[in-house]
């Protein structure tokens, strides 16, 4: 289960957050975990340089790309290398939206189709598309698979 | 409208790109570093309670402006906002939606929406109800493909909700009035009950549309029905109903799988289309609930395995591998030749989709293992060959979760028996590729030279070792868990005792017999490569024996430690644990835990967490209890401040427990070293030295050591006895030999030559009571006491003599040189034990009293010949009686066994009870009795007339508290907190370890702690029983019988609460019980729960006859300063140090400098006079020692 998905600023003001399982009134602690463990860790990490950590069964693996840090937790089968396939979709897919490593006013300016991507990533807590030009066919509303 | 720092994130977003850039997050963060600034409250359920009349005004406007906007010409009032810079509110985006809504077909609302609207809409958390008929409206006109995917967006959020506010799965802005528009229906409002099922209406009716150019909306309408919460019946069935119309149609048919139709183009129309509609429809199916029983759902999931789209493979085998959980025969037959060579399941092997092949893994590894299909061992094996070959992938995530299923690794609830298997597998079992006749005759060669059979062991360790040299924090993270998890797979082997476990024996061995095997069958094998192996294997020590293949994979594992991420060395630390073997040095593994902790930036959750490992680990392996302690104690004096102080001392009892009745003694021993008690010899002091140093460098973790070593005392006191197997009611020395031995140097000597554990521990403690820090002193007293009353002769009698010594004043602690204590002055004179000691010592006094009187009467009986009279044995069994009550106060002693008058009254005790038909557990006033629960315990097992062994065993496990199940309930917090760890559940959110992290909300940490709390009580008879097994021979034949006899009671224990009936007679005791049971009381009640019950009632035990046969040659021998004070009645001056302000009544305030008389000290405290009273009036009273200084 893919339990959360953040995506924050360079300050570690949040510009994404997306949960599944987590209940209301942890939410708020998770949110404070991971800006700490970014803040911590993150100052001087490469884009997309993966990062790890693990609290009991949960994994979470976080990385930088341009200004923004994303993170995502899981547990179960989503454990720090299935996290790191989901990681590695979610950089690409900002990359392939914004062009490049996004500005935090790149990424706002494409907040909209951002989300859609990450609609289209992550699906009530499993991870659905991995494909960069199956998500971007499926935010226009086209099939998934197009006929020639 | 939102509230201030909710505006944040819109605000960044509409405003201007450049200069407002820098300005904008400067506000969104006031003060810079989010460490010290909680982060934006984004999703924050939005409780605060704006004022609903403000709202609903709000809500007014917006309606009356959408009205007035409907009649006027469509002029859209977003870019005029955008270019003020100011932020949007939702209610104008609300209003936006709805003006757009009614000229979707005119291209500049299209684009408004897609580039203005539907983006900052999306910073909400949710999307409230009022904007679903727009929505469906915009769904039905518009053809704007980019629009109608928000639409479809926007209503699967609009379905998620549950109805409470927040608890969508989107986090963002709290959306504003949305609140005022569910409660109430003024104003026109639309509430979610009026909207969802018109949503869900027209979903529906456009997933079950069959027109082909619809397909793809009818993905995004099926996708979009998903998010309806599956408590609603209706909305399931519907759904159901949905999916499988859909494969009704496009599931069945020839299912050719073409090489290119992965890719995005490629297929003629019709086989794509229906391959889209089966992605949709089993991605639909995998968010349903699954349905075990019904053979359609398998049926339709196994036909998924076949389908085209990589992704819809990777849900129906998901499907697939959680079904055959439930019912794998079902799922094994319908599986039937899809797992065979040529199959679809070999196909999936070469899927591009990690998951997908992940999935594969546990499918395979589910069936192969599964006792219903014992019958089938060809079946099995075709799985088996399965999973074999995932070894081999070129993914990590693959490969280590085939190697996790192989190590019988699969969830939480695996057994020894299926570890132990899994190591055997790993170690033995050999990979053969199965003819691939769709690859084999492309790429002959490299088939051929991959088909060599290959020992699994090695393959993985190769695998492994390569995966440590990766760069990738992740991977090593999971290199490291996997290493972990062969460790348990290992340790459960050699705990089963698994019989051909040898890992000298070359791996090629069982590899020649199948390459031979082989050679034979394939004509065109090739001889070198069966020779090779097979040159080597007669190599002396070469590395392919499994040990030698393990040692080379350690020394990788080791080097990992150096990587920078500390949750990585956690892990590898975790590994190394569990890969340590009992029998092996393990000097290494401790430096490299004592070079890891010297690191400050460990956080104390990952520290307790790898203690908890140590726990595991014990119980896995029990005769690794010496080992671990060791490791234990590094960890105390290294890093004092951040372990749990419970976690410890449950891993010491534990360890206590489980190392058996030979272990005992060691493992005591490696308790009582675990904090480096001061040791004898000036020469050992460097444990001692490095302990201060850590202290010193830091009061935060100088006070933690404190509690730690109070701990340890405490659990040595508490537990000596049983290490020892020593105690009083199965004393075999009359007391008389007792009596005679009043030389201390020979007490000594025989009471070390008799029981060298008990002595030893007894050393320790009153080496603490000496020169331990003030806290400390007092613990070991108890303690001293504790073993006291618990132990025979020689051992009680030196026990009191020293007590009688430290209430006298330590002349002793001045020539013991211990002056180095833990940071604390020791207190200008005496031990400051006086008071506290009193009570302890009247006990032992009256004990001894009543001795010397019963032999005194029984010499006189025997002299006169004279029989006993009843009024006599009434006498004698009321003092017996009294004795006990006073014993029960200061510890737990089984009533029913304890003769506080020695082995010698037993007899006419029993006289008197069988005559007067008293039955031994109903004392008179017996809290037990009181309680009931010496009902229980004695009537139901009659101890006196079963002398069994492990009757003996039994009382004395349970007179140490120890192995009892109310322990495991009492202790919960660290209980529950190893076995959430073992078994590997709860995603709690994790502790942060800042303080000026956000303070919570309403709902506590410690709620959530109750919770669990009642949640895993399950999970503790399942860890009870498995500790059970882990030993059998020894602790598994107590405990259980201690279950079995007296399963579920709640025994009186110092770590459980006691019976109330004691809290009348409330002593220090009791303070310290409840002080360790409870790990959240700081350092300042603790000395408040000692401090005040003495100073307050000093005389709540009724002793008023104080006299003492020793008492004189005691003082003589040792003498007392503090006495010498007293008697020569010198007044003593001092001045204030400090300020201190009276925190009682009988406390005096004190200004720095002020002049003093002190009269008397007691505890630490000085009674002193002033020279003229203070502010407050006041002459007299009592300060801290520390706070004067004596003139």
């Amino acid at each position: 289960m893919l339990l959360a998905l953040l995506i924050s600023n360079s300050v570690g003001n949040i510009l994404v957050e997306r949960y599944h399982g987590v209940p209301a009134e942890e939410r708020l602690h998770w949110r404070s975990f991971l800006v700490k463990l970014g803040a911590d860790n993150l100052r001087g990490a490469k884009n997309e340089e993966l990062l790890v950590a693990s609290h009991k069964s949960v994994y979470i693996v976080y990385t930088v790309l341009g200004d923004v840090s994303v993170y995502v937790v899981g547990k179960d089968e989503y454990d720090e290398l299935a996290l790191a396939e989901v990681i590695f979709v979610i950089t690409s897919t900002i990359k392939d939206v914004c062009g490049k490593p996004p500005t935090e006013r790149l990424f706002l300016d494409k907040y909209g189709r951002i989300c859609l991507c990450l609609d289209e990533i992550v699906w009530t807590g499993i991870l659905e598309n991995t494909d960069k030009d199956r998500i971007k066919r499926l935010i226009r509303l086209k099939p998934p698979t197009e006929f020639s | 409208m939102a509230d201030s720092t909710g505006m944040t994130l819109m605000d960044l977003i509409t405003a201007d790109p450049t200069p407002a850039l820098a300005s904008s997050s400067a506000s969104a963060a006031p003060t810079p570093g989010p460490s010290s600034a909680p982060p934006t409250a984004l999703g924050k359920p939005a409780t605060e309670k704006k004022s609903k009349r403000a709202t609903l005004m709000q809500i007014h406007n917006d309606t009356v402006s959408v009205a007035k906007a409907a009649l006027n010409p469509v002029r859209t009032n977003i870019m005029p906002q955008k270019q003020k810079k100011k932020p949007v509110s939702y209610s104008q985006l609300a209003r936006s939606i709805h003006e757009l809504a009614a000229t979707s077909d005119q291209k500049s609302s299209q684009k408004q929406l897609v580039h203005h609207v539907f983006p900052k809409l999306a910073v909400y958390n949710s999307v409230d109800p009022s904007l679903a008929p727009s929505l469906l409206m915009l769904n039905q006109q518009c053809e704007d493909r980019s629009v109608l995917r928000y639409v479809y967006y926007y209503l699967a959020r609009i379905l998620s909700d549950t109805g409470a506010q927040g608890l969508g799965t989107g986090g963002g802005i709290p959306t504003p009035n949305w609140d005022a528009l569910a409660d109430i229906d003024a104003v026109g409002g639309v509430t979610r009950a009026d909207v969802v099922p018109r949503i869900v209406e027209q979903l529906t009716a456009e997933a079950s549309s069959v027109d082909a150019e619809f397909h793809a909306r009818r993905l995004q309408a099926l996708k979009a029905l998903t998010y309806a919460p599956s408590s609603n019946s209706g909305m399931l069935s519907r759904l159901y109903e949905i999916v499988f119309g859909i494969l009704d149609k496009v599931a069945d048919g020839t299912q050719k799988r073409k090489k290119g139709v992965f890719g995005a183009k490629g297929g003629d129309k019709e086989f794509v289309i229906r391959s889209n509609l089966q992605y949709a429809a089993l991605s639909a199916l995998r968010r349903l609930p699954l349905d075990p029983g019904n053979p359609a759902f398998l049926h339709r999931a196994i036909q998924g395995v076949s389908f085209a789209d990589p992704v819809a493979v990777r849900h129906a085998l998901e499907i697939l591998s959680e079904l055959a959980t439930r019912d794998t025969y079902a799922v094994a037959m319908a599986l039937g030749k899809l797992a065979q060579p040529g199959g679809a399941l070999q196909d999936v092997l070469h899927l591009h989709d990690v998951l997908a092949r992940v999935s594969l893994a546990k499918l395979c590894h589910t069936i192969a293992r599964a006792r219903a299909l014992d019958e089938r061992p060809d079946i099995k094996s075709q799985f088996n060959s399965v999973l074999y070959q995932l070894l081999l992938d070129p993914s990590e995530k693959v490969c280590f979760e085939a190697i996790l299923c192989v190590l019988g690794k699969y969830d939480n609830t695996e057994r020894t028996e299926e570890r132990a298997a899994g190591w055997y597998r790993l170690t033995r079992e050999i990979l053969k590729l199965p003819e691939a006749p769709s690859v084999s005759s492309k790429e002959k060669d490299k088939s051929q030279k991959t088909r060599r059979p290959q020992p699994l062991i090695k393959l993985v360790m190769r695998r492994l070792e390569s995966s440590f040299r990766s760069f990738s924090r992740p991977v090593l993270h999971a290199a490291s868990r996997v290493v972990q998890e062969m460790g348990k797979s290992r340790a459960a082997a050699f705990a089963l005792g698994l019989q051909d476990i040898d890992e000298g024996v070359h791996v090629n061995t069982f590899a020649d017999t199948v390459d031979s095997h082989d050679s034979d069958t394939n004509g065109n094998s090739h001889p070198e490569n069966t020779r090779k192996p097979s040159s080597l294997s007669n190599g002396t020590g070469g590395k392919d024996t499994v040990a030698g293949l393990l040692a080379s994979l350690m020394e990788v594992v080791r080097t990992t430690v150096a990587c920078e991420c500390v949750y990585v060395r956690a892990m590898v630390i975790k590994a190394l644990i569990w890969m340590q073997s009992p029998h092996d040095s393990f000097d290494e593994l401790e430096s490299i835990i004592a070079s890891e902790l010297s690191d400050p930036a460990w956080p104390a959750t990952l520290l307790n967490d790898i203690l908890l490992t140590l726990h595991a680990r014990f119980k896995a392996t029990p005769d690794m209890a010496v080992t671990l302690l060791e490791i234990a104690r590094v960890f105390a004096t290294k890093v004092p401040g951040k372990i749990d102080a419970d976690v410890l001392q449950l891993l010491w009892k534990t360890c206590l427990v489980g190392a058996g009745p030979d272990g005992k003694h060691t493992a005591l021993e490696a308790v009582t070293i675990v904090l480096d008690l001061p040791p004898p010899q000036p020469g050992s002091m460097l444990g001692l030295t490095s302990v201060d140093s850590v202290s010193a460098s830091d009061p935060k973790s100088a006070l933690a050591l404190q509690r730690l070593v109070q701990a340890a005392v405490w659990f040595l006191g508490e537990n000596a006895n049983y290490a020892a197997s020593e105690y009083a009611w199965e004393s075999a020395t009359p007391p008389g030999t007792a009596l005679m031995m009043l030389d201390a140097d020979k007490m000594v000597a025989a009471a070390s030559s008799r029981n060298p554990t008990l002595a030893g521990a007894l050393t320790r403690l009153q080496r603490c009571a000496f020169s331990g820090s003030w806290e400390i002193r007092i613990i070991a007293a108890q303690a001293l006491t504790t073993m006291a009353i618990r132990s025979g002769e020689p051992f009680r009698l030196q026990i009191y003599e020293f007590l009688h010594t430290l209430a006298q004043g330590g002349l002793q602690s001045q020539f013991s040189e211990m002056h180095l204590s833990n940071g604390e002055d020791q207190g200008a004179s005496g031990t400051g034990l006086g008071v506290l000691i009193s009570p302890m010592i009247k006990v032992l006094d009256e004990m001894y009293r009543a001795q010397d009187d019963l032999i005194k009467e029984i010499r006189n009986h025997d002299n006169t010949k004279k029989e006993w009279t009843d009024e006599e044995l009434k006498k004698l069994y009321e003092t017996h009686e009294k004795l006990l009550d006073l014993v029960s106060m200061f510890c737990y002693v089984p009533r029913t066994k304890y003769l506080p008058l020695g082995p010698i009254s037993a007899k006419l005790i029993d006289i008197y009870r069988t005559r007067h038909n008293i039955s031994a557990s109903a004392g008179f006033n017996d809290p037990a009795v009181a309680t009931g629960i010496s009902d229980l315990i004695y009537e139901s097992k009659p101890a006196a007339t079963e002398p069994d062994t492990l009757d003996d065993d039994l009382v004395n496990a349970w007179a140490a508290n120890l192995g009892d199940d109310d322990l495991l309930g009492n202790n919960a917090p660290a209980m529950n907190r190893v076995n959430e760890f073992l078994a590997g559940v709860g995603a709690d959110a994790p502790d942060v370890e800042e303080e000026n992290i956000i303070s919570r909300p309403s709902v506590s940490y410690d709620d959530m702690w109750a919770k669990t709390l009642l949640e895993t009580s399950e999970l503790e008879e399942d860890d009870a029983r498995s500790s059970g097994t882990s030993s059998p021979e020894s602790t598994g034949s107590v405990e259980s019988s201690i279950s079995s006899h007296f399963g579920g009671m709640s025994y009186p224990s110092l770590f459980s609460s006691r019976p109330n009936t004691y809290g009348a007679s409330q002593t220090t005791e009791r303070s310290t019980a409840s002080r360790f049971s409870n790990p959240s009381t700081g350092g300042a009640s603790m000395y408040e729960g000692i401090g005040s019950p003495i100073r307050e009632e000093p005389s709540s035990y009724a002793f008023e006859s104080f006299e003492n046969p020793l008492a004189g040659r005691g003082s003589q021998s040792f003498g007392s300063r503090e006495e010498e004070r007293r008697s020569s009645g010198n007044p003593k001056f001092g001045t204030a140090l400090y300020d201190f302000t009276a925190g009682g009544d009988d406390e005096l305030n004190l200004t720095a400098g002020e002049e003093v008389e002190i009269e008397d000290e007691v505890d630490g405290w000085f009674y002193v006079k002033k020279k003229r009273p203070g502010r407050d009036g006041k002459m007299a009273g009592l300060v801290p020692v520390l706070y004067v200084n004596q003139s």
